[in-house]
């Protein structure tokens, strides 16, 4: 529906002057259109009489032309048309005395903090990938600044280490409304540091950051090569801490893995627990689908939602956008989205992935991945580089072909399925803790997959 | 179009509508003033599409027509000629001819049609209440200095019209503090409303001597004030407003009477010693006849003030000065209630005779 709005909008934006345009239908939004009788929210009644006095029929034309029947237009005012947070409002009277106390501390205004308001930990749907890190963050809510500190999130992209580093962030701020917090990704960091050289005012950025109650720094890993930010982010890191402050950091990988990261900043980095998010399970990736639906408010079966999950095997990100993409088709056809799937309509690249793969693909892109050919890697090898690219094809066999161990072991030429059944328990035990063949491990997926 | 109409009258009609009417880039139509003549009755009218006011002007000559002109130009056009002229207007097309005596302009305008419909407000579901012009502005303004301009909290900032108990009320809160002003009692019609306290600003500004009542009209998403010729229609704010008699505390452990100006004069004192630590300063009641305010900063020095009066209780509380300066400029007598508990329980105050005004604070954490 609100695609369709767009559509109509982008046909009355040709019709009348830009000033009218974006002065009357600015903030409206399509709330239905059942039987044929629209009904389009407005910011408020001084719109209502001039939409309806002098832009009826261009509205009217507009949709039409967008495949909807209009039997009548009715406009009606609806907040949730106006660009403003609703549900911080509906505050109750023992709330507004807790939440409102003001202390001491100096105000710190949202727009400046950084923070997205979108992000909380309520739409943060919380799965068996990601359950370890949402306790820690719940526990820094309780009590910022003392168990996990400083919080160190890592993860691969599009899973939600963000999210979950604003979330924290939005919380605390909801708990404590003065509390100073920044959020800036570590590129904006070294820009700043950078600028502030430049001015001169190198001592006034370490100033600013040290009166902070909360620090969180975003994708830490594009700290390569910056040595001198990497210096400035040193000290003001020791300052905090010294302060028992908060500090949140996010990053794709361990600080340990990050060229040219010194070793005193990287064992700090960690020392308040290293927290990953993976990728998400079939059954978290249905429940985080769900809770989109439930939060856009969108109808869409429980077959839908489960074809879904089950191909798209890269993150979160993409998972999201291949359910937009469902839903915007569905609403353009006119299907449900489970219609749409069932008769082939959907041709969503990545479901591509469907198509069932061959084993001996994927020992092929093993092999390539590590450079061996491929006899070498299927042969008697125990040279160990050689023995951990067999025991890892056999480990993406048995987990992404769920193929049985004596079958693999006839693809990857070993004798024995006992020896298959060691070498995935093997992966599975180094994957706790080695962390490049974890990455390894995901690298080759996206190759399989891409 | 054609009017004609007194120097006085028509520049105290363009001066209460053309404050709304600057500063709107997007749509240039809504700087300017729609001149109406419709039956002989002469309107002049000018919105900012959250509000619009309405001025009716008295005129002996006039012949039917509409034309927009921009208001802050005409209106310093109209001021700056002599008093007691008469004014012609008249307009063919969009041009505009304004003539006095011997003074004459020619202002470019533009066609009526350009410029927005406005609401109407639906007689027959309205809800009206009339209110002695002195006590509305009084009202209006002991109330309105606590609304927020938060925008985040919409729905505080605005002024809340409502009627419990067959009183009509209105409220405003910022969450740091929360005023109510009993307007009118034994009224019938019931009414919960946010009116937005940036056109309560412009009722105020628009007042004059010569009006005694304000008629107020809601609808459901709509207020009407009318004030002898002005009328001000507004929107109102969408949002739920908190429970606020909730925050008024039902007792509190010190309650005392003060002589107001004496308060104010040892807040004041207080207050300077505060600014470092923005504004926060301590009251304290001590057996068996002692008030105290106190205030520290720590590279200035300090100040106490004690206040003589009766204590039954000793409890102890700190605030914003800033906030209880503002508070005693609003009350009116010259005793008040003093009203507080030691923690976390809000402050409160009123005059001490009439309870038609109450004015609370929430205390800051120690």
């Amino acid at each position: 529906m609100y695609d369709v709005w767009k559509n109509a909008l982008a046909e009355i934006e040709q019709k009348i002057s830009p000033a009218n345009f974006s002065t009357w239908f600015q903030n409206t939004s399509l709330l239905s259109t059942e039987n044929g009788e629209i009904k389009i929210g407005v910011k408020n009644t001084f719109y209502v009489k001039q939409l309806r006095a002098r832009y009826l029929d261009i509205i009217k034309t507009a949709l039409e032309n967008n495949g909807l029947e209009v039997n009548s237009i009715d406009f009606e005012v609806n907040s949730s048309s106006k660009p403003k947070v609703r549900s911080r409002e509906v505050t109750k009277a023992d709330d507004l005395i807790k939440k409102r106390t003001p202390s001491l501390k100096n105000n710190s205004t949202t727009s400046e903090n950084g923070l997205n308001q979108k992000y909380t930990l309520e739409t943060f749907v919380v799965g068996s990938n990601n359950d370890l890190a949402v306790g820690a963050a719940r526990s820094i809510i309780d009590a910022p600044g003392s168990r996990y500190n400083p919080f160190f999130l890592y993860g691969g992209p599009g899973l939600g280490k963000t999210h979950l580093a604003q979330a924290i962030g939005n919380e605390l701020l909801k708990r404590d409304p003065d509390l100073k917090i920044l959020y800036t990704p570590i590129s904006h960091f070294y820009s700043d540091f950078v600028e502030s050289i430049r001015n001169g005012k190198g001592k006034e950025f370490n100033r600013k950051f040290q009166k902070l109650d909360c620090l969180i720094i975003d994708d830490f890993q594009f700290i390569v090569g910056k040595e001198k930010s990497q210096e400035e982010f040193f000290n003001i890191f020791n300052d905090l801490y010294q302060l028992n402050k908060q500090i949140i950091i996010t990053s794709d990988r361990l600080p340990s893995q990050i060229k040219s990261v010194d070793e005193r900043l990287a064992s700090r980095l960690t020392m308040g627990g290293a927290f990953d998010i993976q990728l998400p399970k079939f059954e978290d990736k249905c429940a985080i689908l769900r809770a989109k639906a439930d939060q856009i408010g969108a109808e869409i079966e429980p077959e839908a939602i489960e074809y879904i999950a089950e191909n798209v095997n890269t993150n979160i990100r993409d998972l999201e956008g291949e359910f937009s993409t469902i839903l915007l088709m569905s609403e353009v056809r006119g299907l449900t989205p489970l219609e749409l799937i069932r008769n082939g309509s959907v041709s969503v690249s990545r479901s591509s992935k469907l198509r069932p793969l061959a084993p001996k693909q994927v020992v092929e892109k093993v092999a390539k991945y590590y450079n061996l050919p491929v006899k070498e890697m299927c042969g008697k090898s125990r040279v160990a580089n050689i023995k951990t690219a067999r025991q890892v094809a056999m480990f993406i066999l048995s987990k992404e072909l769920s193929m049985s161990t004596p079958k693999i072991a006839s693809e990857v030429g070993v004798k024995d399925h006992t020896t298959v059944m060691h070498g995935i328990k093997k992966i599975e035990q180094d994957l706790k803790l080695n962390f490049t063949l974890r990455d390894q491990i995901a690298e080759i997926k996206e190759k399989i997959y891409g | 179009m054609e009017i004609e109409v007194t120097q006085e009258k028509l520049s105290r009609a363009l001066n209460n509508v053309s404050r709304i009417a600057i500063g709107r880039v997007t749509l240039p139509v809504l700087n300017n003033v729609l001149i109406r003549v419709d039956k002989k009755k002469v309107s002049l009218t000018t919105t900012n599409l959250d509000m619009a006011v309405i001025d009716f002007l008295p005129t002996s000559n006039s012949k039917d027509g509409t034309v927009t002109v921009p208001a802050k130009l005409l209106a310093d056009f109209v001021s700056n000629l002599p008093k007691g002229e008469t004014i012609k207007i008249s307009a063919s097309d969009t041009k505009v001819t304004i003539s006095a005596g011997r003074y004459s302009s020619t202002i470019n305008g533009a066609l009526a049609d350009d410029f927005p419909e406005l609401p109407e407000l639906d007689e027959k579901k309205a809800a009206t209440f009339k209110i002695n012009i002195d006590d509305f502005k009084a009202g209006v303004s002991e109330v309105i200095i606590a609304s927020s301009n938060d925008l985040t909290r919409p729905a505080l900032t605005g002024v809340f019209f409502n009627t419990y108990d067959n009183t009509l009320a209105i409220a405003a809160t910022d969450g740091y503090r929360l005023a109510e002003k009993k307007l009118i009692s034994g009224v019938e019609s019931e009414i919960k409303a946010i009116v937005p306290s940036s056109s309560l600003q412009e009722v105020l500004r628009s007042l004059s001597d010569d009006v005694e009542e304000i008629e107020i009209s809601f609808t459901e998403d709509l207020v009407r004030f009318r004030l002898g010729e002005v009328e001000i229609i507004s929107k109102l704010i969408d949002a739920s407003y908190p429970d606020y008699l909730k925050l008024i505390p039902k007792e509190n452990d010190s309650k005392i009477t003060l002589n107001r100006e004496e308060l104010s004069r040892v807040t004041k004192l207080a207050a300077l010693f505060a600014r470092s630590v923005g504004g926060s300063i301590v009251c304290e009641t001590k057996l068996p006849d002692t008030f105290s305010v106190k205030s520290i900063a720590n590279e200035f020095g300090e100040n106490a003030s004690d206040i003589e009066t009766k204590v039954e209780k000793e409890s102890k509380t700190r605030l914003n000065s800033r906030f209880l300066i503002d508070a005693l400029n609003a009350l009116e007598e010259k005793d008040i209630l003093f009203e507080f508990s030691d923690g976390v329980k809000p402050i409160v105050l009123r005059n001490k005779k009439s309870d038609k005004y109450v004015h609370i604070i929430m205390p800051l954490n120690s």
